[in-house]
């Protein structure tokens, strides 16, 4: 099976080597997954799957172990086939000990169904690709279906900042865990728009929240059924957000309390954090096993990447979702004014084919931000209306369709040492990572594992 | 002469407001000022009053299944007779979707609950098995803003229009109110119901005007507005219609 899926030559990145192993042995995956001594684990949510699923594997291989892992966003049920073939040797067995996977939310039940995972950690819930999911609703219950299927002995981790992924799991007989932000003062005035869960799942009331982190993430209650935000088993209760560079967190786990430094922007990146702290506390890690594996951690593939491009610095984040863009703008607006951006918008299958979720970005805060800023993407014009109608001068607006362009545009707007703020969905990333690997500046992503 | 002001009822934000709905509202507020004219939008929900007079027009989005249900509550209340009582006073609205539907005579979705519509618009829509999603591009045949037209949709209910009810425009590519009769949305009046969402507005600028136009006319002498420059609304309306047409359309159906 390994030659098989390497003689395909796709590398782990695709998802189509499982597609064909998947058609030639359909129970590939139950049976490669039976022969892991430790057990499964999955982690699956709209947004920080990748970031997360990263840092817990940083985290076990400090603790000793073998994560089977797939990488680079691979997370439909061909990709988990894929990495468990690539990692096993000729006669199938892995080369490891405990599977780690990111699973696509709508995806879920099939998989907890066929790999019987010990643990699952459900990140968070936006609204992301209605024209995929269909609505958050319909998805929420589905995945409570797969939480169902659960063995008792298996664990959930849920975000209780998030009111949807909190109110998950009712009915599953596993042991439920939660983990959340409790620094208040980290929060903002009032709600987003683009806030999705904004209603007791239960009565339909609207929800009361008396912090809100960012998107409908927050400390809240139903002021009419009385359901209110769970109590956290691991917690940050300190932070100090230092922009792009990171942030220095006070943790709290039943086990241990304790200060870490996280080299990932942004308040999304904390909730990353402990979510794959709770779930290596939950392994059975050690504290030192946790904080050597944050301290080593290398940028998951465009989750927030400096790549060095002739004599300036590229930041490569990903921005795929309304929140997520908040979240990234909020980041970037720490750095000033003057900024050089390119943003790249592409309407791919992967990345979901509306594009309407650009007019449910606040790009008002993003537009006293650029001296100079160009638009690429298969839908680079509407990125341009939209950055438009926010209040950017359309003077300081340049339109370019070709990726190669654009970034050399970028480059000759920019000085010496400067950094270029990229602002790119999914497949606009691989396609800039894949470019500034020709360029000679990124190594290849498949050569991270 | 006073400064022309419109004056934008945005119906139940939060809760329709799905696809980036809120583009519309921020395109029509942007095309006021760049003109020189006012532009102020309220927001009204559940429970809230509405006097429908003090507005020029209305806009209400698309929404998820439990929002539409309490959505279809509230307008049974007074809201809806006071909406239909301000179409007929020459004001203007917009909907799309989930609030297109409620604004028909009744949505049966495919659960089989029905729900009353308002009557606004003289059409019924079912709920169907798959989902209509796609890119779409239209032939708009509203007098003012002729030509085509572009946007998204993503809908399962089937909406038919009673004979003598006005399309918004014909389907070029896609598949509009029920996939079959080549017909997307409806009008009357001043009044437009579409289930192309999102970012409609910026996108299709005449349409923008069009609604502009006729809700300050309600208060104010107007010829025609003052032009802007709309080179990037063409150029990204041009390349969604170019796109749109040469789709290849193999991608399953989803309900």
């Amino acid at each position: 099976m390994t030659w098989l899926s390497r003689g395909l030559g796709l590398g782990a990145g695709s998802n189509f080597p499982g597609r064909v192993i998947l058609r030639l042995y359909p129970r590939a995956p139950e049976d490669m997954a039976s022969l892991l001594t430790r057990g499964c684990v999955l982690v699956t949510g709209t947004n920080g799957k990748t970031t997360t699923s990263n840092l817990l594997a940083g985290m076990l291989r400090q603790g000793g172990l073998q994560p089977v892992h797939n990488r680079v966003g691979a997370n439909l049920m061909s990709g988990i086939t894929a990495a468990l073939a690539q990692a096993s040797d000729k006669g199938g067995k892995p080369q490891g000990d405990i599977g780690l996977f990111e699973v696509d939310e709508a995806t879920l039940p099939a998989v907890v169904s066929r790999l019987k995972p010990r643990l699952v950690i459900i990140t968070n819930l936006f609204r992301d690709q209605l024209d995929r999911y269909g609505e958050l609703e319909t998805l929420a219950a589905k995945i409570d279906g797969a939480l169902n299927q659960l063995d008792q002995e298996a664990a959930v981790l849920l975000n209780a900042d998030d009111p949807l992924i909190a109110s998950l799991g009712e009915g599953a007989g596993a042991h439920i865990y939660y983990y959340g932000i409790e620094s208040e003062e980290v929060g903002e005035p009032g709600l987003r728009h683009a806030a999705d869960s904004k209603h007791c799942r239960i009565c339909g009331t609207p929800l009361v929240f008396t912090a809100n982190y960012f998107g409908h993430m927050g400390k809240y209650r139903c002021p009419n059924c009385g359901a209110s935000r769970p109590s956290t088993d691991f917690s940050a209760q300190g932070i100090e957000l230092e922009g792009t560079r990171g942030s220095g967190i006070s943790l709290s786990t039943p086990d241990w309390q304790g200060e870490m430094f996280l080299g990932l922007p942004g308040l999304y990146n904390v909730h990353n954090l402990l979510a794959a702290l709770g779930g290596a506390q939950l392994l059975g890690l050690s504290k030192g096993d946790i904080k050597r594996g944050v301290e080593e951690y290398s940028t998951a593939f465009g989750r927030g990447e400096r790549i060095p491009l002739q004599g300036r610095t590229i930041f490569l984040v990903l921005s795929k979702n309304p929140t997520g863009f908040n979240e990234v703008i909020r980041t970037v607006e720490s750095e000033g004014t003057g900024l050089v951006v390119v943003t790249a918008l592409n309407d791919r299958i992967a990345d979901g084919r509306d594009v309407s979720w650009i007019w449910d970005v606040d790009f008002e805060d993003l537009a006293p931000l650029p001296r100079f800023l160009v638009a690429t993407g298969t839908r680079c014009e509407d990125m341009a209306l939209r950055l438009k109608y926010a209040g950017l001068d359309t003077k300081t607006i340049s339109v370019e369709g070709n990726l190669a362009r654009a970034v050399q545009a970028a480059v000759d707007h920019s000085q010496e040492g400067e950094t270029i703020y990229a602002l790119t969905t999914y497949t606009a990333t691989l396609d800039l990572r894949r470019l500034l690997t020709r360029m000679g500046a990124a190594p290849g992503y498949w050569e991270e594992g | 002469m006073s400064v022309p002001e419109l004056r934008i009822c945005h119906l139940y934000p939060e809760l329709m407001n799905i696809y980036g709905d809120r583009g519309n509202i921020i395109a029509l507020v942007k095309r006021c000022l760049w003109r020189g004219f006012e532009a102020n939008v309220s927001h009204v929900s559940l429970g809230d009053d509405m006097d429908a007079g003090e507005f020029d027009f209305f806009f209400i989005g698309g929404g998820q299944d439990r929002e539409q249900i309490l959505v279809c509550e509230d307008l049974r209340r007074e809201k809806g007779e006071e909406l239909r009582q301000a179409i007929e006073d020459g004001a203007a609205l917009l909907s799309i979707c989930g609030g297109y539907q409620l604004l028909g005579n009744c949505f049966i979705t495919y659960t089989g609950e029905e729900l009353q519509g308002i009557s606004l618009f003289d059409a019924r829509t079912v709920g169907g098995e798959t989902r209509f999603i796609g890119n779409i591009a239209i032939q708009c045949g509203l007098e003012g803003a002729e030509g085509p037209t572009v946007g998204f949709e993503n809908h399962s209910g089937r909406t038919r229009l009673e004979p003598g009810c006005q399309a918004l425009g014909k389907v070029l590519k896609g598949y509009g109110n029920n996939g079959e009769d080549g017909g997307e949305g409806c009008v009357y009046r001043h009044a437009v119901g579409t289930y192309m969402h999102g970012s409609l507005l910026p996108k299709n600028p005449r349409l923008a005007d069009w609604f502009i136009l006729h809700s300050l006319r309600r208060r104010h002498e107007l010829e025609r507005l003052p032009e802007l420059d709309d080179s990037l609304e063409s150029a990204a309306q041009k390349a969604a219609l170019n796109m749109t047409l040469q789709e290849k359309r193999w991608w399953r159906r989803r309900r």
